[in-house]
């Protein structure tokens, strides 16, 4: 039995064509009923479905369907993500493995002295076909086509480029690095940075597009001061967004600041690459989710923004404190000229409350109605 | 001005529907304008030409336009949203250094903006080959599609 025998199809008619018309709005700049809500469901969607957070990681079709099917219960997007922050790493010799409660995770650093950082090489196009990641995603992607093909959006993925990197040797030693040795530690994400472009040429190839997510996690205050954040992370997201566009990737961008951007926000609006279709989403500043009058009054010229929900009230049974920061955020980024979309700082915890996901959707129902302000 | 367009340029042309006419016109008009933009090897050149900006990137071999390519987009260039840095390209019709940044782009109604070559001072913007080609063809049909 295959997984698409576990779930009932979506209300195309009904649900799905309301909340595709939803999705588009501030990119096409017709709004359509309300502002939209995406926390970022991953292993909740399987968690909702009765699966575990390990189901969710090691069967990805079955991940990628139930975020497919639980959207429509929450009332979400329309299309379907999978993913985990570590992709294209297998193929540079680090071995992931599963576990119980978290995504897969690394055994270990691989490499341990600066001849071998030195020694490193992007996996080409080519080679990336032979690996782990991209036959996955290929796999995932033609699952959705056959089974969910109203849900699909091909993304590739750069995600976080700092932290990733950091894995071949180590957070600690990478973090060392920048200070001690540089150009090793400009050679570690270079690496990594080149072998995700040739991931996301690849899967344009295949699909004619694909959508690029890319953050800077790692590369955050609490580890970095501005200009490092810039050199390590807002330059090398840069040069992946635009190399991937220059293969046929994008147009569409989701750009990820997780962690505490309190002062590097800065460093990245004169720095990325602004799509016709992009969202910016910058989870904190400090202990405090990032506020959403700066969010706008500094990004909203050249892109759609998120505002955020702080993940950890997700778990917290409280709806009402949910709804009221839903509705804080709202009112403040409603009426950004490219367009607002209400998350979570990050992804929603596995165990999310289903009422305050409810009581994110009813805010915006409550105050994000188009044509109410 | 003679032109040469070599089977390679038409191929790519016919397959993005474009006229080697079209791209002719550009070019007579950034020669007659000097509105163009160079990198001291070979030119740039746009014209709106009914409902598409067209795009000549040329080299002039003594009386002869070489056309490295032709390109074209439909959204339409409205105002510089940003400058970063400086271009290796130059404003032949002022001089000024071109800057790359970014342009607000309007198309059925939407205004986004995208990755450009700006000059400032004039207000000018151009779009290169590998934007116009790919991520904002793929925009326009989303927005075709009222899509994202």
């Amino acid at each position: 039995m295959g997984y698409e025998e576990l779930f009932p199809k979506n209300d195309l008619d009904g649900w799905h064509a309301n909340a595709a018309k939803r999705f588009a709005s501030p990119f096409v700049d017709a709004p359509h009923d309300r502002i939209d809500v995406d926390p970022i469901i991953l292993s909740h969607a399987a968690v909702a479905c009765g699966y575990s957070i390990r189901d969710f990681y090691e069967k990805p079709e079955l991940g990628i369907h139930c975020v497919g099917y639980i959207s429509e219960l929450y009332d979400l997007l329309p299309v379907t993500h999978w993913f985990f922050s570590l992709p294209w790493v297998t193929e540079l010799g680090i071995t992931l493995e599963y576990k119980e409660t978290l995504p897969p995770v690394s055994t270990g650093p691989i490499i341990s002295t600066p001849e071998e950082i030195e020694a490193l090489e992007p996996i080409s196009k080519e080679d990336l076909k032979k690996g782990w990641t991209l036959p996955q995603f290929f796999n995932i992607y033609d699952y959705v086509s056959t089974n969910i093909p109203h849900t699909l959006v091909p993304i590739s993925y750069g995600f976080d480029i700092c932290g990733a990197s950091s894995e071949l040797v180590g957070v600690e030693e990478f973090i060392m690095y920048t200070f001690t040795e540089p150009d090793l530690a400009h050679k570690l994400v270079d690496t990594y940075v080149e072998t995700s472009i040739n991931g996301a040429d690849a899967l344009s190839d295949k699909y004619g597009m694909a959508m690029l997510i890319v953050g800077s996690v790692l590369a955050n205050n609490d580890i970095f001061a501005d200009e490092q954040v810039k050199d390590y992370s807002a330059d090398k997201m840069h040069y992946y967004v635009d190399q991937c566009f220059r293969k046929g990737a994008g147009p569409q961008v989701f750009y990820h600041l997780c962690g505490n951007h309190e002062t590097s926000y800065k460093v990245f609006k004169d720095t990325l690459v602004w799509s016709p279709f992009n969202v910016l989403h910058i989870g904190y500043s400090g202990q405090q989710t990032f506020p959403v009058d700066v969010l706008k009054s500094e990004f909203q010229d050249v892109t759609t923004i998120m505002g955020s929900v702080d993940t950890k009230l997700m778990i917290n049974p409280n709806p009402a404190k949910v709804y009221e920061m839903s509705k804080q955020s709202l009112l403040g980024g409603r009426d950004a000229k490219k367009g607002f979309i209400l998350g979570t700082s990050c992804e929603t915890p596995p165990y999310t409350i289903p009422g305050n996901l409810l009581a994110m959707t009813r805010a915006a129902r409550d105050f994000g109605t188009y044509g109410t302000w | 001005m003679e032109y040469v367009f070599s089977d390679a340029v038409k191929e790519v042309l016919a397959k993005r529907g474009l006229k080697e006419d079209d791209v002719k016109a550009v070019i007579d008009y950034a020669e007659s304008s000097k509105d163009k933009i160079t990198d001291g090897k070979r030119f740039i050149a746009k014209k709106v030409i009914g409902d598409l900006t067209v795009y000549a990137d040329y080299s002039v071999d003594g009386g002869k336009a070489v056309v490295n390519a032709g390109y074209a987009h439909r959204m339409k260039i409205l105002d510089i949203v940003l400058e970063t840095e400086d271009s290796e390209w130059t404003y032949v019709k002022t001089g000024a250094m071109i800057r790359k940044g970014h342009t607000n782009l309007t198309f059925m109604g939407a205004t986004r903006s995208g990755p450009s070559l700006v000059e400032p001072a004039s207000g000018e913007s151009w779009i290169e080959e590998y934007l116009a080609a790919s991520a904002l063809a793929a925009a326009e049909g989303l927005f075709e599609q009222k899509r994202a």
